[in-house]
C-alpha cells in the first residue's frame, strides 16, 4: 500500500455527508447508495482512498471489506490518484480495427509514459480500458468524462498539448434506411430533441397520459404483446409476457428497472436513445410501470456515460415539473418516481440479475435461478427490468397500435431496430432499419461498404459475443430468429466488420481479452476458463503456439459451456469456437510459423 | 415429501429438501465445496452438477429442489465429465504445493481429485500469482493461490458472527479473498472458517506445522470452556511416542467443533478452541506431600492412608463437621456424584460445589458467561453452590479439614483467606490437575486427570447430558476424581466401589431423579436432556 493512498483522511470527507445523505435517501435501502457515493467520493478526492472505504462503510452501515470489494470490482474507482487528465484509450476489437494501437502508442509516446503510468507532473495518466461503446467513434478514448475521437493524429497531439480544448465526439446518426418512418430515430437530428418542450411539441407524453387515465394496465400488456415486441437489450424475450409475469396481487411494491448498462462491445444504441431523446424513454417508462404497477423505476446506466446521466437528469427535473413524474401524474392516482443510476464499470452488470446486485450496493454477480426477477427481483420484491431501446418503443407502438408495430417488424419481432455498425465500413454509426434488414444490406448498402477497396473477411452481427459470421454468410436477415438459425444471434445489434487485412488471432486475442478482464469471477469454469483461454490465445499471437492447441482451446471453451449461473460463458466460448472453426487455416497458419500469413 | 428417482433407488425426502440432499439420502452422495449446511446457498463452485432427466443443462445439485417424479443421474458419463472439467477449472491456477501444504490430508482438492479428477491435465501457462503466508488476523493464515473462491468463509462472517471481516475482492481470475486493507479477522469464532475453508487457503495459525493430520487421533468430546457445552473431537498427537520429534511430543494438536444439531451445529469459539493448551500446562503429574519447607513427592498409598486417617479420626469423634469438602463445575457429573456418595456415606455434609472465580464474555450465540462445563451437573445432582460460605467457615477456623477437588482457592477467595485457612486448618487436601493457587496452600497434593483424560459426563446449561471421552491416559500418577474417591471409600470402608466412569453413571442414573432413565447408550454422541 502506497502511502499516498491514505493521505486525504476521513475530516476530508465529512463536508460530503449532507450530500451523500440525499444520495443514500434515493434508495430503499442505505447499501444501494454505494456505486453514487463512491462517484461522491472520488468526485472530491480525486481516487477512493482506504480511509474513504472507511467513511463509506460508516455512512452505509456495511462492512469495511464490502466496500473493498465493491472498490476493486468495479473499474471506474481508483484506488490511487490520477492525473489531471486521464486518458482511457479504448483497447477493444472495432477500436483496433481502426487503428487503436497506433493511436495509443503515440499518445504514449508523446507522454513518455507506459498505459498504467502517471506523467511526473502529474498532469497525465494513461490507461487502456475495455469498450466504451463508442464504437462509431473508433479509435477513441475517454478523457475524464468525455468522449474523444475518431482519434487522428491532430487529436492525439491536441490531446497532449490542450487536453482541456478537445470537443466532444460529434453525433454519428446515419439515418433510417429503407423506413418511411423511423420508430426510435425519429427526433435524433431535432434540434433541441433533449428538451421536453420539443418533445411535448411533437405529442410526446401523450401516449403516457393516456395510459395512465384512459387505459387499464390490462390493455396496456395486451398491446404491447399483440406487438410483438421482445426485449432488445440482445435476449429478444416478447416483452408482453415478461410485464404479464408480474404478479398483480401482492402487498410489496414492485419495482421498474432500466437496463442502460450498454456494454457489449460494437453497440451505441442506448447512448444515442438516452441522449438523443431521454422523453421518449421517459414515457415508454411511465407507461411500462403504469402497465405492471411499479410506482419506483431505476435508470442503471453505464458509468461512464456521465453526459447521458445529465442529460437525463435534467429531462427527469423538466417531466417532474409538468407533472409528468412524482405523485399522481396526469392528476391521476399514479405516482411514479425515476432515479437515476450510475455502474461504475462493470461488464457483467448488463446482466440483469448481476445488475440488480450491483444496484443493491454489491459486486455484480449474477444470481442463481429461479427465482426470476419478475418475482423476487430488487430488494426481494418484484421487479421488471427492460432495454431502454424496447422502452423507448412503447410510446410510438402505443400511439399506433400493437397491430402496426408487428406489421412493421419481420417475422416474429414487431417494430423495427438501431444497428451500431463500427470496424471496417465506410460510414460507421448508427442505423434504423428493419429486423429483416440484411448483414449484406447493412454492411454495403447503408454503410458505404468496406474502405480502401478492400475485401469483407468476417462480421460479428450482434456484438463480440455473437459467434463470427464468414464474408460469405451474411445474406441472413438480422431478426433474432434468422440469426439463431444461421449459428449466431442478434444479440444487441452490434455489427462488427472486418475486412480481409484483418488478422483473425488478433481480432480473438482482443475478445478473449474482454472476457477475461470481465468475468465477476464467481464460477469456477468462467473465472478460471476465461483467464486460461486468453493465455493460449496470447500465446498463439505471440507466436509461441503448439500444435494441440487449437483443439485445446475448442475443448477447454466446450468444457466452460453450460455450467455457470449466468450465460457469460457461453459468451466467452463463442468467440473462440467460431474464430477458430471458421478460420482454422488462418489460425494453423500462425501455429505452424509463429506469425501471421496476412503480414506476408 | 417428493419421491424421486437417484441413480435407480427411489427416495422420497422430506419438503423442501435439495437435489443435494436427496443425493446424500440415496447414498450416492455428490462433492460439493462452496455448499455448506449452515450457510446460505451460493452456487460458485460447480463441483455438484447432476444429470436430472428432461433438464437440458446439468443443474447443480445443491440450489436445485428435490421435485416429484424427478430422475437424477450423479454416475452417468456426462456427469463424470462435467465434474472432472470443473475440478481442472479448480486447478489450473492452483499452486499443487501439497507436500508444503498444511491442509494435506484433509484437503477436498487432493480428495476429490482421486475420486472424480484424474484427468490428463491440459494447462501449461502460467499461473496466477497471488498473496501466499498473510496472517490476516491472529488466527487465521491466508494463502490466497489455494483458494478455490468458494465464499464460504465470506458467508461464514457475513451471516454467522455478522461481521463481516471477509470479503472477495477484484475479479476474474484475480479474485481473491482478504481482509479490507489494515483490518483483521478478529471475531469470536474465526477459527470457524478454517474449519470450514475445504482447501489450504486458510491454515489455523496455532496448529499449521505442527503435525501431518495423518498422525494425528480423534477423540469425541465436550468442550469445558463454557456451559454450552459444544461438541468437539480432539485431535491428539497420536504417533507421538512413534515420532517424538513432532510438534515436541506435546499431547494436544488441536480441538475441531463437532456437528450437534441442538448445541453448537458446526462451530464453536476461539475460546474454546485455544483453550486447550490449559491442558497440559503446569499439570500436577505427582502426589506431594508437605512436611516442613516444602513438598515432597509422595506416593498415592501413603498421601490416601494419611487423609483416611485423618477423616477417621474425625468420625471417631464424632466431629464430621470439621470436615469440608469443596469440589468444582469442572468436574464431571461422575467425579461430583461418587464424591457426594463417598462424603454422605462418611457423614460429611459441609459439601458445596464451587463455580468459575469470574463471569466469561457472554454473546448471543456459542458463549457462557459461566465458563465451567457442569453447573448445571452439580445443580442437578442436588449439591450446593455456596462453596464460598463454606471457605468462609474454614478461614474462620471452623474446619480442621479441607478437601478441595479442583478450584484455585486463592484465584476463588483471595490469598487472604487462602492463608488465614491454611494456618487454622490441620489438613489441607487439593486435588487437581493444575498448578495453581491451591497447590500454594495445600499440604497434601493429589494429581487429577483433566477432562481429556476421562470417561464421563457434563450436563451444559441447556440440561443436556453429554459424553466426553478419554483421548489419551492421564499424566504421570494423575487418576480421575471419582476413581481417588472410591479409594479413598475403600480405605474407609464406605462400599462405594466403581470399575469405570460408565458404571458410575449406571448408579448415577439409578439414584439420582434428575438422570433417570439415562444410559451412555442414550446419550449417545449428541447427548440427552435432564428429566425436567
Amino acid at each position: 500500500m502506497s502511502s499516498t493512498a491514505t493521505l486525504p483522511s476521513a475530516s476530508t470527507l465529512e463536508p460530503l455527508r449532507p450530500e451523500a445523505e440525499q444520495i443514500v435517501a434515493r434508495y430503499e435501502r442505505r447499501p444501494a447508495a454505494i456505486l453514487s457515493v463512491l462517484h461522491l467520493v472520488q468526485q472530491r478526492l480525486g481516487f477512493v482512498s482506504m480511509d474513504a472505504e472507511a467513511w463509506v462503510a460508516d455512512l452505509l452501515g456495511i462492512s469495511v471489506a464490502h466496500v473493498h470489494e465493491v472498490v476493486t470490482f468495479y473499474t471506474l474507482y481508483h484506488r490511487q490518484p490520477v492525473g489531471t487528465y486521464h486518458l482511457q484509450v479504448c483497447a477493444n476489437v472495432s477500436c483496433m480495427l481502426r487503428g487503436g494501437e497506433h493511436s495509443l502508442a503515440a499518445l504514449s509516446k508523446k507522454l513518455g509514459i507506459a498505459p498504467g503510468q502517471t506523467t511526473p507532473d502529474g498532469r497525465f495518466t494513461l490507461s487502456t480500458v475495455e469498450c466504451l461503446c463508442a464504437c462509431e467513434h473508433a479509435p477513441m478514448m475517454q478523457v475524464n468524462d468525455t468522449y474523444v475521437g475518431p482519434l487522428t493524429p491532430e487529436i492525439v497531439e491536441q490531446a497532449v498539448a490542450h487536453p482541456d480544448q478537445l470537443s466532444p465526439a460529434p453525433l454519428a446518426f446515419r439515418g433510417a434506411p429503407g423506413l418511411n418512418e423511423p420508430v426510435l430515430s425519429a427526433r435524433f437530428t431535432t434540434p433541441g430533441s433533449e428538451q421536453i418542450a420539443t418533445y411535448v411539441r411533437d405529442d410526446g407524453y401523450q401516449m403516457a397520459r393516456k395510459a395512465v387515465t384512459e387505459l387499464t394496465p390490462d390493455q396496456v400488456i395486451a398491446e404491447v404483446t399483440k406487438a410483438n415486441l421482445r426485449g432488445l437489450g440482445g435476449a429478444g424475450f416478447p416483452t408482453g409476457k415478461k410485464w404479464a409475469f408480474i404478479p398483480k396481487d401482492t402487498t410489496q411494491p414492485k419495482f421498474l428497472v432500466v437496463n442502460a448498462d450498454e456494454g457489449e462491445p460494437g453497440t451505441f444504441k442506448d447512448r444515442y436513445l438516452v441522449e438523443r431523446d431521454p422523453h421518449r424513454l421517459l414515457e415508454g417508462m411511465i407507461i411500462a410501470g403504469y402497465a405492471t404497477g411499479c410506482r419506483k423505476a431505476y435508470i442503471y446506466l453505464r458509468g461512464e456515460y456521465v453526459r447521458s446521466a445529465q442529460i437525463l437528469q435534467q429531462a427527469i427535473r423538466e417531466a417532474a415539473e409538468y407533472g409528468f413524474l412524482g405523485k399522481k401524474i396526469f392528476n391521476s392516482a399514479f405516482d411514479f418516481e425515476i432515479v437515476v443510476h450510475r455502474g461504475a464499470g462493470a461488464y457483467i452488470c448488463g446482466e440483469e440479475t448481476a445488475l440488480l446486485e450491483s444496484l443493491e450496493g454489491k459486486k455484480g454477480f449474477p444470481r442463481l435461478k429461479p427465482p426470476f426477477p419478475a418475482i423476487k427481483g430488487l430488494f426481494g420484491c418484484p421487479t421488471v427490468i427492460n432495454n431502454v431501446e424496447t422502452l423507448a418503443c412503447v410510446p410510438a407502438l402505443l400511439r399506433k397500435g400493437g397491430e402496426w408495430f408487428a406489421k412493421l417488424g419481420f417475422g416474429r419481432t414487431g417494430g423495427t431496430r438501431l444497428f451500431s455498425l463500427s470496424g471496417h465500413v465506410n460510414r460507421p454509426g448508427l442505423y434504423e432499419a428493419s429486423h429483416g434488414v440484411t448483414l449484406r444490406q447493412l454492411i454495403f448498402d447503408h454503410a458505404g461498404g468496406i474502405p480502401g477497396g478492400r475485401a469483407l473477411k468476417a462480421v460479428v452481427p450482434g456484438g463480440i459475443s455473437a459467434k463470427i459470421l464468414r464474408a460469405d454468410e451474411i445474406d441472413v436477415p438480422m431478426d433474432f430468429d434468422s440469426l439463431l438459425e444461421a449459428g449466431t444471434m442478434a444479440g444487441s445489434a452490434g455489427v462488427i466488420v472486418m475486412d480481409d487485412a484483418t488478422c483473425m488471432v488478433k481480432a480473438l486475442w482482443y475478445a478473449s481479452k474482454f472476457f477475461a478482464h470481465e468475468s465477476c469471477g464467481q464460477c469456477s469454469p468462467c473465472r478460471e476458463g476465461t483467464g486460461w483461454l486468453h493465455k493460449v490465445v496470447s500465446r498463439i499471437a505471440d507466436g509461441h503456439g503448439r500444435q494441440e492447441d487449437l483443439d485445446y482451446l475448442l475443448t477447454v471453451a466446450g468444457n466452460m459451456e453450460g455450467k455457470t449461473i449466468c450465460v457469460f460463458a457461453d459468451a466467452a466460448a463463442w468467440p473462440i469456437q467460431s474464430y477458430i472453426t471458421k478460420f482454422r487455416p488462418e489460425f494453423e497458419y500462425h501455429v505452424r510459423h509463429g506469425r501471421c500469413e496476412i503480414e506476408t | 415429501m417428493p419421491t424421486l428417482t437417484i441413480d435407480g433407488k427411489t427416495v422420497t425426502v422430506p419438503e423442501g429438501a435439495t437435489v443435494l440432499q436427496a443425493c446424500e439420502q440415496a447414498g450416492s452422495p455428490v462433492p460439493f465445496y462452496c455448499y455448506h449446511p449452515g450457510l446460505s446457498i451460493a452456487g460458485n463452485c460447480r463441483i455438484c452438477l447432476v444429470e436430472v432427466e428432461q433438464s437440458p443443462k446439468l443443474p447443480i445439485a445443491c440450489y436445485t429442489p428435490a421435485a416429484e417424479g424427478m430422475v437424477v443421474h450423479t454416475t452417468s458419463d456426462k456427469v463424470l465429465k462435467a465434474r472432472q472439467d470443473v475440478l481442472e477449472f479448480l486447478l489450473i491456477n492452483h499452486p499443487l504445493d501439497c507436500p508444503v501444504c498444511d491442509q494435506a490430508g484433509e484437503c477436498w482438492l487432493q480428495d476429490y481429485y482421486m475420486n472424480y479428477g484424474l484427468y490428463n491435465p491440459k494447462f501449461d501457462e502460467e499461473k496466477v500469482k497471488k498473496p501466499k503466508a498473510v496472517p490476516i488476523g491472529p488466527t487465521v493464515m491466508l494463502d490466497a493461490e489455494r483458494c478455490i473462491l468458494c465464499s464460504r468463509c465470506v458467508r461464514f462472517c457475513d451471516e454467522i458472527t455478522k461481521t463481516g471481516e471477509l470479503g472477495i475482492f477484484n475479479r476474474g481470475d484475480h479474485s481473491e479473498i482478504g481482509v479490507a486493507p489494515g483490518k483483521e479477522l478478529t471475531n469470536d469464532y474465526s477459527g470457524c472458517t478454517v474449519d470450514i475453508c475445504p482447501v489450504g487457503a486458510l491454515t489455523d495459525r496455532d496448529f499449521r506445522f505442527k503435525c501431518r493430520v495423518w498422525y494425528l487421533g480423534s477423540t469425541k468430546s465436550v468442550c469445558p470452556g463454557c456451559s454450552m457445552g459444544c461438541n468437539i473431537e480432539i485431535h491428539d498427537n497420536r504417533e507421538r511416542k512413534e515420532r517424538p520429534h513432532v510438534a515436541q511430543g506435546a499431547r494436544v494438536m488441536r480441538l475441531k467443533p463437532r456437528y450437534n444439531a441442538d448445541v453448537n451445529q458446526w462451530w464453536m469459539c476461539d475460546a474454546g478452541r485455544y483453550g486447550y493448551k490449559a491442558i497440559d500446562e503446569q499439570r500436577l503429574t505427582t502426589v506431594q506431600h508437605r512436611n516442613g519447607h516444602g513438598h515432597q513427592t509422595s506416593t498415592w498409598s501413603d498421601a490416601l492412608d494419611l487423609l483416611a486417617s485423618t477423616l477417621r479420626r474425625l468420625q471417631e469423634a464424632r466431629q464430621m463437621d470439621r470436615a469440608g469438602v469443596i469440589l468444582s463445575t469442572q468436574l464431571t457429573n461422575e467425579d461430583l456424584y461418587v464424591a457426594k456418595r463417598v462424603a454422605q456415606a462418611l457423614g460429611i455434609r459441609n459439601v458445596a460445589v464451587q463455580g468459575p472465580a469470574r463471569p466469561g464474555r457472554q454473546d448471543d450465540f456459542l458463549m457462557k458467561a459461566d465458563t465451567s462445563p457442569n453447573t448445571r451437573g452439580a445443580q442437578a445432582l442436588g449439591l450446593s453452590l455456596d462453596a464460598a460460605g463454606l471457605f468462609a467457615r474454614a478461614a474462620r477456623g471452623e474446619l480442621t479439614t479441607l478437601y478441595v477437588c479442583g478450584p484455585d482457592v486463592i484465584e476463588a477467595y483471595g490469598q487472604a483467606a487462602a492463608d488465614q485457612v491454611k494456618n487454622c486448618v490441620e489438613l489441607f487436601v487439593y486435588q487437581g490437575s493444575n498448578a495453581g493457587g491451591s497447590v500454594q496452600a495445600a499440604h497434601l497434593v493429589l494429581p487429577a486427570a483433566v477432562y481429556a483424560e476421562k470417561d464421563g459426563t457434563f450436563t451444559n446449561d441447556q440440561g443436556r447430558v453429554q459424553r466426553i471421552r478419554p483421548a489419551f491416559a492421564p499424566l504421570g500418577e494423575a487418576k480421575p476424581d471419582w476413581q481417588i474417591w472410591t479409594e479413598l471409600a475403600a480405605r474407609l470402608e464406605v462400599p462405594v466401589s466403581f470399575t469405570d466412569a460408565a458404571a458410575v453413571f449406571a448408579d448415577l442414573a439409578a439414584r439420582e431423579p434428575a438422570f433417570k432413565g439415562l444410559t451412555y447408550e442414550i446419550i449417545g454422541d449428541a447427548g440427552a436432556l435432564l428429566k425436567a
